[in-house]
C-alpha cells in the first residue's frame, strides 16, 4: 500500500473517532436523560419522546 | 364519497394510564403502543414519564402517558406527585389527559378502588380497566360487572393485559365520541364538602379541578401548607381557617376523608365482589412459607444466585467460543488479504481485538439479563426486598432502597433512577451514593478475564465462586458505605418499611425474550459506536510516535503515549503490584469499566504476543514478566485488580446521571472521589494483607 495513503487513511480514521466522541459529548449537553450509549433500559423513552 | 385519515402528526386525545404500581399499567402502554419498556413486578419500577402514539378503533391517533404507579393523590414520594400534577393539571410541560385509564387490579380490588375514588373527583372522563381478572379467577373471586359499572358511573372493561385481552374493548371504550365525565358519587361529609367548595371558590385554577385541589389542600400539615404560603399566602390562610374550624367540630380532614372513602369502597365492594371463603391459603401464600423463611428463604436466595452465576460459566461457553473463532478468523483474514501497513495494523491489533474483546462476553451478559428478568417477573425481587428489610434497616438504609440496589446489578444507571421512588431525601442521596458499589453487568467482561487468568483450568463452579465473591464484595461495600454516610454525612430517621408483595407469577418468557434482544442490541450498538472508536484511538496511542529503527515492539509500546501514560501513573498503582500496562487498562477503562478488556487485548497485541483471541490473551497475561523476571499476574494481582473494579467509579454516563438526580456537581465528585480512594485502598489490602498471610 502506498505509505502516504495507509498514513492519511489512518489518520482519517483517527479523526472520525474523535469527532464521535465530541458530536456525542455536544449532543448530551443539556438533554435529559441518558442515551442508548448508557446501556440502561430507559433507552425508549427518548425514542418515545422523539416520536411525538 | 371517501373519508380523508387525520393528519398522522394530529392527536384527537391525551390519554393517560394511572393506577397502584404493581397493577399492569405498563404492560398495557407497551400492548396499545408497541413500545418496548421495562415492566416490573415490584411497586415503584415506573419513575420516568412515558409517552407514546396509539391509534384508537378507528384509526384515529391519539397520546398516551404511563403515569407514574401511586397509591393515592396525598402523595408521599417524587414519583406519585408527577402522578397527582399531571392529572390535575399543574404540570407546565404535560397537558391535562383528555381521557384516563384507571388501571384496577381484579385480585384486590377493594385497595385499588381507593386511588379511583379520588380520581372520580378529578372530572376527567374515566374507563376502568379491570385487569388479572385471570388471577382473580383462580382464587374464586366474582365481580359483577354491570354492576360495578353501575357503582362508579364510569365503563369498565375486563382484561388479561399479559395476554392482550380486553385490549380491543379498551381501544373501543377509549375511542368513544362521548366520553363524560364521571359523576360525584363520593359521600364527603357536609362540613367538609362546604369547606372545600367555600376554598374552591378562591383558587385560580379550571373549574373541573377547583373542588379536587381544594379537599387535597384541606389534608395538608401545617408544613406542607407553609411550602405553599410563599405563593398564595390567602389560600393557605383561608386552609389553616378552615381546618381550625374542622377541628373545632372534631373532624381531621384528612382521617375523615379516608374513611369515608373506605367506607363507600366497602359498600361498593360488598354489592359486587363475591368472594370464596378466606380458609384456604394461596400457592403464593404456600411458597412464601419458604421463600421468606427467615432460614430458608436466605438458602433459597443464595441457591438462586449460584446457579445464576454457575450457568453464566457453563451455558455461555459454547457462544463464546462461536465469538472468539469468528473475530480469529477475521484477524487472520485481514492479515492475508491486506499488505502490512499502519491501517492493517489499526484493523488487526486494534479494532478487531478491542471490539472483539468485548463483544465475547456477550452470551454471558445475556445470561445474566435472563435471569434477572425471571426473578422479576416472577415476583420474586418483591420477596428479596423483603427479605433484605433487615440488613438495609441495620445500616440505616430504608427498606425501598434495596430495589435501587438490586437493579444496579444490570446496570447503575436505572438503579439510580428508581431511588426517586425513596421518600426521604438522605436515604436517597445515600442509596445514589452506593448503588455503583452493586456489580453492574459491564464489570462481567473484567472479573470473567481476570478469572480466566486467576484459574484458567479450574471448574465452572470454582470460577462461578469467585464471581460470586466479588458481587458479595460490592455488597458488603455498599451496606458499609451506607451505614457510615448515614451515621455522619447523611444522619436522619429511617421510616418503616410498606412493600406491597405481588402474588407469584409464570415469567413472561416472550417479554424476557424481547428485553434480552433488546439488550443485545444496546451492548453490540455500544461495541460498534463507543469502543469501536476508543480501540481506534487506543490504537493510536500505543502505536505513537513510532519508535526508532531497530527498537523491539516492546520498546515501541513503553515509549508511546499510551506507555507514557501508563510509566506516569505507575507510581500510583505499583504499590497495588500493578505495572505501567496495567496502568494503560485503567486509565483506557475509566469511561467505560469494559474497556479494560480491549485495552489489555491492544497493548498486548501491539506488542506481537497476542493472536487475535481471548484466550490467547488469557495465556499472555498469564505469562507476562516483570523485567526482574517474576510474573505479573499473580493471583493476588488478579484479585486485587477485580477488588480495585468492584469499588471504582469507572463509568462516566453514572457519573452524568447523578449529576442530573442530585442536582449538583458536588455530589457525582464527592462519589468519584471516595469511590476511587475505596478502590485504591481495598486493592492494597488485598495485596499487602495477602503477601503478609504468604500467598504470592
Amino acid at each position: 500500500m502506498n505509505p502516504l495513503l495507509d498514513q492519511l487513511l489512518v489518520a482519517f480514521l483517527i479523526l472520525c473517532a474523535i469527532t464521535f466522541f465530541v458530536v456525542r459529548m455536544l449532543r448530551k449537553r443539556g438533554k435529559p436523560g441518558c442515551d442508548a450509549g448508557c446501556g440502561c433500559s430507559a433507552t425508549k423513552l427518548g425514542t418515545a419522546d422523539k416520536r411525538r | 364519497m371517501t373519508i380523508a385519515p387525520p393528519p398522522v402528526a394530529e392527536t384527537t386525545r391525551n390519554v393517560a394510564i394511572a393506577g397502584n404500581p404493581n397493577c399492569g399499567k405498563s404492560t398495557i402502554f407497551n400492548a396499545l403502543t408497541g413500545l418496548r419498556q421495562k415492566v416490573g413486578n415490584y411497586p415503584g419500577v415506573t419513575v420516568e414519564r412515558k409517552m407514546g402514539r396509539f391509534f384508537g378503533s378507528h384509526g384515529e391517533p391519539m397520546t398516551l402517558l404511563d403515569l407514574p404507579g401511586s397509591y393515592s393523590l396525598q402523595v408521599r414520594s417524587p414519583d406519585e406527585a408527577v402522578a397527582r400534577d399531571v392529572l390535575l393539571g399543574r404540570r407546565a410541560d404535560t397537558p391535562r389527559p383528555d381521557v384516563v385509564i384507571a388501571v384496577v387490579d381484579a385480585s384486590s380490588l377493594e385497595r385499588s378502588l381507593y386511588l379511583v375514588a379520588q380520581m372520580l373527583d378529578l372530572q376527567i372522563p374515566t374507563i376502568v380497566a379491570l385487569n388479572m381478572v385471570d388471577v382473580a379467577e383462580r382464587r374464586g373471586i366474582i365481580i359483577n360487572l354491570p354492576a360495578l359499572e353501575e357503582e362508579l358511573g364510569v365503563p369498565v372493561v375486563p382484561m388479561v393485559a399479559t395476554k392482550s385481552l380486553g385490549m380491543v374493548e379498551l381501544k373501543q371504550a377509549v375511542s368513544r365520541q362521548l366520553l363524560a365525565a364521571p359523576k360525584r358519587l363520593l359521600p364527603i361529609p357536609e362540613p367538609i364538602r362546604a369547606e372545600a367548595e367555600s376554598i374552591a371558590g378562591e383558587l385560580k385554577v379550571s373549574p373541573e379541578v377547583a373542588f379536587a385541589e381544594a379537599l387535597l389542600l384541606l389534608t395538608l400539615h401545617d408544613q406542607a401548607l407553609g411550602d405553599l404560603a410563599e405563593n398564595n399566602p390567602a389560600v393557605v390562610e383561608s386552609v389553616l381557617a378552615a381546618q381550625a374550624r374542622l377541628r373545632a367540630l372534631e373532624i381531621e380532614p384528612l382521617s375523615a376523608l379516608v374513611e369515608a372513602r373506605y367506607e363507600w369502597i366497602h359498600e361498593v365492594c360488598s354489592r359486587v365482589v363475591h368472594k370464596p371463603g378466606e380458609s384456604g391459603l394461596t400457592i403464593s401464600d404456600r411458597m412464601d412459607m419458604i421463600l421468606t423463611h427467615r432460614v430458608w428463604g436466605w438458602v433459597s436466595f443464595l441457591g438462586a444466585m449460584t446457579l445464576m452465576f454457575v450457568c453464566i460459566f457453563t451455558l455461555a461457553q459454547i457462544p463464546m467460543e462461536w465469538i472468539d473463532n469468528g473475530a480469529k478468523w477475521l484477524g487472520q483474514w485481514v492479515s492475508t488479504h491486506m499488505p502490512e501497513s499502519d491501517l492493517r495494523s489499526l484493523i488487526v491489533d486494534g479494532a478487531i481485538p478491542g471490539v472483539g474483546g468485548v463483544v465475547i462476553f456477550l452470551p454471558q451478559i445475556l445470561i445474566l439479563f435472563f435471569f434477572l428478568g425471571i426473578l422479576e417477573d416472577s415476583g420474586y425481587m418483591a420477596r428479596a426486598a423483603f427479605m433484605m428489610d433487615r440488613v438495609m434497616s441495620s445500616v440505616g438504609l430504608h427498606g425501598k432502597s434495596f430495589i435501587p440496589l438490586l437493579s444496579s446489578f444490570a446496570c447503575a444507571i436505572p438503579g439510580i433512577m428508581a431511588t426517586r421512588t425513596v421518600e426521604n431525601r438522605n436515604d436517597r442521596l445515600a442509596t445514589i451514593l452506593v448503588a455503583p458499589l452493586m456489580s453492574c453487568s459491564a464489570r462481567l467482561p473484567v472479573y470473567a478475564l481476570m478469572i480466566a487468568v486467576l484459574i484458567p483450568t479450574a471448574s465452572s463452579f470454582a470460577k462461578s465462586g469467585i464471581m460470586l465473591s466479588m458481587y458479595l464484595v460490592g455488597i458488603v461495600a455498599a451496606f458499609t458505605m451506607a451505614w457510615f454516610f448515614k451515621k455522619t454525612l447523611l444522619k436522619s430517621d429511617t421510616p418503616m418499611l410498606l412493600l406491597e408483595l405481588p402474588p407469584y407469577r409464570r415469567p413472561s418468557l416472550r417479554g424476557i425474550a424481547t428485553r434480552m434482544v433488546e439488550r443485545a442490541g444496546i451492548f453490540l450498538r455500544r461495541a460498534g459506536t463507543v469502543i469501536l472508536a476508543l480501540s481506534i484511538l487506543l490504537w493510536a496511542l500505543a502505536t505513537y510516535p513510532k519508535p526508532p529503527a531497530g527498537a523491539t515492539r516492546a520498546e515501541a509500546i513503553s515509549q508511546s503515549y499510551a506507555g507514557r501514560m501508563g510509566h506516569f501513573i505507575e507510581p500510583a498503582i505499583r504499590p497495588l503490584g500493578y505495572d505501567w500496562k496495567i496502568g494503560i487498562g485503567l486509565v483506557g477503562s475509566f469511561a467505560a469499566r469494559e474497556v479494560f478488556v480491549g485495552t489489555m487485548g491492544i497493548v498486548y497485541n501491539i506488542e506481537g504476543e497476542v493472536k487475535d483471541d481471548t484466550s490467547s490473551l488469557r495465556d499472555t497475561m498469564r505469562s507476562e514478566r516483570h523485567p526482574d523476571g517474576s510474573l505479573v499476574y499473580t493471583p493476588l494481582v488478579c484479585i486485587s485488580l477485580m477488588i480495585f473494579y468492584v469499588l471504582a467509579m469507572q463509568c462516566i454516563s453514572t457519573v452524568a446521571v447523578v449529576r442530573r438526580e442530585t442536582n449538583s456537581w458536588r455530589w457525582p465528585l464527592f462519589q468519584i472521589g471516595y469511590m476511587t480512594a475505596l478502590a485504591w485502598l481495598g486493592a492494597f489490602a488485598v495485596f499487602h494483607v495477602g503477601h503478609w498471610i504468604g500467598f504470592q
